[in-house]
């Protein structure tokens, strides 16, 4: 079955929608700043925040939304609101459509907000039910439209790389007639205590694939992709944007925060993907890396990706979390439409702020902004805590 | 610093959970990490926290702790010299 | 091409890694109880569990033992599903967050608070490096993670999985819980106990006695959609409705709850012997993992507890052969699975 990807919706801290998004990685424009929208001990440590606030969120959304809401939540119905837009879902609705949504915090922000009051009193007890990561995907969901299947992926970074693993799945097995897929992620002031505890916060804007690499910049957003079989396409008259090719989930098994010193995990997961679409290491004209801009994980990945691709070529080798920061669960679909843009215009997105290699790696990454190629299949890496590792590949869409 | 040492292997089974162990099982010259305990680098991350919360001591790069948690000798010298509470 | 139970394996509020419960449940009349442990030491070393909270030490030992019924090494996939994770690390991260502040904030806690890191340590600990995946839908948490597998199982990525339910319920979380009127107000009186749910299947290509025909999930079903998804999963199984033989319901004795079932059970199942099984296991965002547990023990002993009948009595426990397990939360997200014994 040739999956096709109709829609997709995003949103981050490098602008809303398609068009924006694409204005800032042609234009190298980002935004990596301190912490704007909560109140943190941590001024020094710089994030990539979506620009609105909730309101102005809700405000996005047209207004007249109800409490509980929780940032996640809306995020989510930003960018599944154009997905589903674009695919034309409610004007050509297929049969049965899911809904599989990758989130790790769900609504955590309210809960560190109102923690002490769920303990001392019975003021905020709503979001004592939005706490959790489901009820999150039941929110984006209910906001757009009726779904027949609904479910949530939390596996932290790789979470909504492996939403759109299990929604092709659905639809390779018949379950369903169209998925959409990815995840969403509001920064929380809990999860960046957590990655500080780690001491893998950097204090300036990150560096990923850069000797002096030091940390990742947390950043937040939501993106979702329309999938379905190519058939389903035509008979709605709903042109693809692009295939999903192949992808594949493997698991490191090696420690709960480290990659393991020759990306074991990470290699599993590429040549699985590469296996699963039926390409060899030469067609891959872009790598999306997961490139999170810590020490550890650009050298595993940078050894990873050198063992498969370094006979034939290594390709251009980017990471765009250089513009959006680490997205973290929502990280796997915005960079898949990061992906599915680079094919559809053309051009390598840009490493932002490379300057020395990393001497333990064979290759450097790409750094030249708006470089334009012809992009015929991209591979795009999403790694999560615990080692999980999966891949995911999309290819410029051709009517046989 | 016989003390300080006593005190340091009570936080550090405490703080990092290590069921069945007791101060006197810790070899105060023995290896923390890799051999000897057999911990690894988030307990190391857990350590720099205990220095800091319990002797206001702050690591600003966390690869100075592999010298200073060699050992618990080391862990404590160390703090001997720098501790601010 | 089927996919069967190898193995299980269990840990909950009624005696762990065993099946007393089938003989002599352990009955409670609170609605607040916390799993039975068993001694983890013979599972894993204690340094080498020195950071693991409850939820993980259980994963560790379900996992062991339902590989080692079967005498399995590694499977090829380890899928978790748990709604709320591991709630007891998440609760120390986030109190000491908020009542001391964002200074000497312990690293260990925010790791173990994550909801993958149950099938993360697992596969560390059997050094798997196969497919990993963690679902975390409320309710239907468990049948989300059991239908990735058998959509591997379809699609020939895998022969072998390892397919888990985890839910703690700490003290805490009960009460907030507590407040949204999640269980029963009183000892004896109408509502959920709250259970703790640490299940684990090893499931397999290679036949055995209990065959996994198929899994759903459907969110806001009407009755039509469940008869319609009912029928397709029979005619997938090559079966009819009335092949079915007993039905496991959810039910929890909280009416809202059980109204559902009653309303499902009179329309496409009426006079078909009804069993439950969360007045002995307990109510969590996973307990479905148990109805599957009760329902493969059914069917491979050929005998039926008689704690387990809800309503229409069963006549011969030897003519169970096929049994739909249905589950729903909040009347939002519903499940089935069907079993038979092959």
């Amino acid at each position: 079955m040739t999956i096709c990807v109709t829609g997709i919706g995003i949103i981050s801290s490098i602008g809303v929608g398609r068009q924006a998004t694409l204005d800032s990685l042609l234009t190298g424009r980002c935004n990596i700043a301190p912490i704007a929208h909560f109140k943190t001990i941590h001024s020094d440590l710089v994030s990539a925040e979506v620009v609105q606030s909730n309101e102005q969120l809700i405000e996005l959304l047209g207004g007249g939304l109800k409490e509980p809401l929780t940032r996640t939540a809306l995020l989510g119905m930003v960018a599944l609101d154009q997905a589903y837009k674009e695919a034309r879902v409610e004007e050509q609705r297929p049969q049965r459509v899911a809904f599989v949504s990758g989130t790790t915090v769900g609504g955590m922000d309210k809960s560190e907000q109102f923690y002490l009051d769920f303990l001392n009193n019975d003021s905020k007890n709503q979001y004592i039910a939005s706490h959790d990561c489901g009820r999150c995907s039941e929110m984006i969901a209910d906001y757009c439209g009726h779904f027949d299947i609904i479910t949530t992926i939390s596996t932290a970074c790789s979470s909504a790389a492996n939403a759109v693993i299990f929604g092709a799945n659905l639809l390779k097995t018949g379950r369903t007639d169209m998925a959409i897929v990815g995840g969403s992620e509001c920064i929380t002031k809990f999860h960046l205590n957590g990655f500080n505890t780690l001491r893998i916060l950097d204090k300036e804007p990150c560096r990923p694939f850069d000797a002096s690499r030091a940390g990742l910049n947390l950043g937040e957003g939501a993106a979702y992709l329309v999938l379905e079989s190519e058939a389903s396409a035509l008979k709605r008259g709903v042109e693809p944007l692009c295939k999903l090719s192949g992808y594949a989930n493997f698991c490191d098994a090696h420690h709960q925060t480290a990659s393991s010193e020759d990306g074991e995990g990470a290699f599993l997961a590429m040549s699985g993907a590469l296996q699963n679409s039926g390409l060899q290491p030469e067609d891959i004209d872009y790598i999306n890396a997961h490139g999170t801009g810590t020490v550890n994980n650009d050298l595993s990945e940078g050894i990873a990706i050198s063992r498969l691709f370094s006979k034939r070529g290594i390709p251009p080798v980017s990471s765009t979390k250089s513009f959006t920061g680490h997205t973290t669960s929502a990280s796997g679909s915005i960079e898949a439409v990061i992906s599915i843009l680079s094919i559809q215009h053309g051009f390598i997105p840009a490493n932002l702020r490379f300057r020395n290699k990393i001497e333990e790696l064979s290759f450097v990454p790409s750094s030249d902004i708006g470089l334009k190629v012809d992009v015929n299949n991209v591979l795009t890496n999403s790694f999560g805590f615990g080692g999980n590792d999966t891949t995911l590949i999309f290819s410029k869409y051709k009517k046989e | 610093m016989e003390q300080l040492i006593l005190e340091l292997k009570k936080q550090i089974i405490e703080v990092l959970n290590l069921e069945d162990v007791k101060p006197e099982d810790i070899d105060s010259q023995a290896p923390l990490f890799g051999e000897g305990l057999g911990l690894d680098s988030i307990d190391a991350l857990e350590l720099i926290v205990l220095m800091e919360k319990n002797y206001g001591i702050k690591l600003g790069d966390p690869a100075q702790g592999k010298e200073i948690f060699k050992s618990v000798e080391t862990m404590a010298e160390y703090i001997e010299a720098n501790r601010k509470k | 091409m089927g996919v069967y139970i190898k193995s299980s394996a269990q840990i909950s509020i009624q005696n762990p890694l065993c099946n007393d419960w089938a003989v002599s449940p352990i009955i409670y009349r609170e609605p607040y109880a916390r799993a039975v442990e068993c001694d983890y030491k013979k599972y894993i070393n204690p340094i080498a569990a020195r950071r693991m909270g409850k939820i993980l030490k259980r994963a560790i030992a379900v996992s062991s033992s339902a590989l080692s019924i079967c005498g399995a090494a590694v499977p090829d996939a380890i899928i978790t599903g748990t709604g709320l994770g591991c709630i007891e690390n998440t609760e120390k991260f986030l109190s000491a967050m908020t009542m001391e502040g964002e200074e000497f904030l312990q690293p260990a806690y925010f790791i173990n608070s994550t909801h993958n890191t149950i099938s993360s340590q697992i596969a560390i600990f059997l050094k798997c490096h196969g497919y990993n995946n963690t679902f975390v839908q409320r309710g239907i948490s468990f049948e989300s993670a059991l239908l990735d597998a058998l959509m591997l199982f379809e699609t020939g990525t895998v022969n072998t999985a390892l397919v888990e339910g985890h839910d703690e319920m700490t003290q805490g979380y009960f009460k907030l819980l507590d407040k949204l009127d999640y269980w029963r107000k009183e000892a004896d009186g109408k509502g959920a106990v709250a259970g703790e749910t640490a299940v684990g299947f090893f499931l397999s290509k290679e036949e055995d006695t209990v065959k996994i025909e198929g899994t759903e999930i459907l969110h806001t079903p009407s009755m039509d959609d469940m008869s319609r998804s009912l029928l397709k999963m029979c005619s997938d199984a090559g079966i009819s409705l009335k092949d079915i033989d007993a039905v496991m319901v959810g039910a929890n004795t909280d009416e809202a709850n059980d109204a559902v079932y009653e309303a499902f059970s009179e329309t496409l199942f009426h006079g078909v012997p009804c069993l439950w099984w969360k007045h002995i296991f307990g109510e969590s965002f996973t307990s479905a993992a148990f109805g599957m547990y009760v329902a493969d023990y059914i069917l491979r002993n050929r005998v039926v507890p008689s704690a387990m009948v809800w309503k229409n009595s069963v006549k011969s426990a030897e003519q169970i052969r096929k049994i739909l397990i249905y589950n729903h939360f909040n009347n939002k997200e519903h499940s089935l699975i069907l079993l038979s014994r092959w």
